[in-house]
């Protein structure tokens, strides 16, 4: 029996939407980076983003080769630590990791859910930023990931073993 | 309802499992207040269990798999292996005290720790005085002290102060600062 053009279309309209599916479950799953700035003063700034979190590891397949290359090369000694702290804090309980106030500003650094929250609030603006730990580790992951002699450094003593 | 059961049981079962999770956990917190015009206070909260994950996983020049490098111009003249078995088979007593006109440095061992106290008068005539207080378990000490004679084994010195009880590691109070370290189970600071 010959296949008739509305089945190829049915197929691939059926594979797009499972495409589409599977990619908004990779970004929901993801969660989302909130970022927002409000000015203290009259016309300061108010500036509040929400981007998908899956949008930070997509984008470092955007940047440059050189440029990362040289951001893995400076991170490799931090990125297991990173992997590690973000996998550790997601099993943590909510917790503020630091908080110093003094008289002009306040900076809170807390894990709320599975986001790390940054809070600052000086006296010419507040800012909140919401930081998935999954994110986190997904994209400290990658940086790991480039080969050491392609980030232009050799592998740290006994790296094979992480 | 049959559902509606489950998920309730499902809900008391998670919460149950969380707050076992959290009453099990260990943390380290560090209080600073600066005594200045600023009157800063910085609060550090740290899950031991973190501490532990993080550090075998940094591998920087001095620092590798939980364990830091010291010089061994450092250690050349002291022996502090042997002091630390000396000090931990004295029996329990105050067994250096040494008094000066403008400091008094006392170390003694009590209840299974090592207690280091100075005392260093600032200004005499407003009686103004600096105090430290360190109080480590041997448990503590000697788990920082199992590594190498170049070494000070940190991650195995974390996973000792996750098996002691509610302790206050280090009080410092001078004219411009108060600095507490403890570890308890709480997972906010006072």
């Amino acid at each position: 029996m010959p296949v008739g053009a509305g089945t190829v279309a049915g197929g691939a309209g059926t594979l797009f939407l499972a495409a589409a599916i599977a990619g908004g479950a990779f970004v929901y799953d993801m969660g989302a980076v909130s970022i927002h700035v409000q000015g203290k003063k009259s016309g300061g700034e108010n500036i509040r983003l929400i981007l998908p979190a899956a949008a930070g590891p997509i984008a470092l397949w955007m940047v440059p080769k050189e440029k990362l290359r040289e951001g893995a090369r400076e991170a490799r000694p931090y990125l297991p630590a990173i992997e590690a702290a973000t996998q550790e804090l997601s099993r943590c309980p909510d917790f503020t990791l630091v908080e110093v106030t003094n008289p002009h500003e306040t900076v809170h650094i807390a894990k709320r859910g599975d986001h790390l929250v940054i809070d600052v609030d000086d006296p010419n603006e507040t800012v909140h930023v919401s930081v998935p730990l999954e994110a986190a580790r997904l994209v400290a992951s990658q940086l790991a990931d480039i080969p050491a002699e392609e980030a232009g450094k050799e592998s740290p003593p006994n790296s094979a073993a992480l | 309802m049959l559902v509606k059961r489950l998920l309730v049981s499902f809900g008391v079962i998670l919460s149950l499992a969380s707050w076992a999770l959290a009453s099990d956990m260990r943390w380290l917190h560090v209080r600073v207040e600066d005594g200045g015009q600023e009157g800063e206070i910085v609060r550090v909260n740290l899950p031991l269990s973190l501490a532990e994950k993080v550090l075998p996983a940094i591998h920087t020049k001095e620092f590798h798999e939980g364990k830091v490098k010291v010089s061994e111009a450092k250690f050349k003249d002291v022996d502090i292996r042997a002091i630390i078995e000396a000090l931990r088979t004295t029996p329990e007593n105050e067994f250096v005290s040494v008094q000066s006109s403008h400091e008094d440095v006392r170390v003694a061992k009590s209840g299974g720790n090592l207690l280091v106290k100075v005392r260093e008068a600032k200004d005499k005539e407003k009686g103004k005085t600096d105090t430290v207080e360190v109080s480590v378990p041997f448990t503590v000490v000697d788990a920082l002290l199992s590594g190498n004679q170049d070494e000070l084994d940190v991650l195995a010195a974390v996973r000792a102060l996750g098996a002691i009880g509610d302790t206050v590691l280090v009080t410092v109070n001078d004219k411009d600062s108060k600095v507490r370290i403890w570890v308890d189970a709480r997972n906010t600071a006072d």
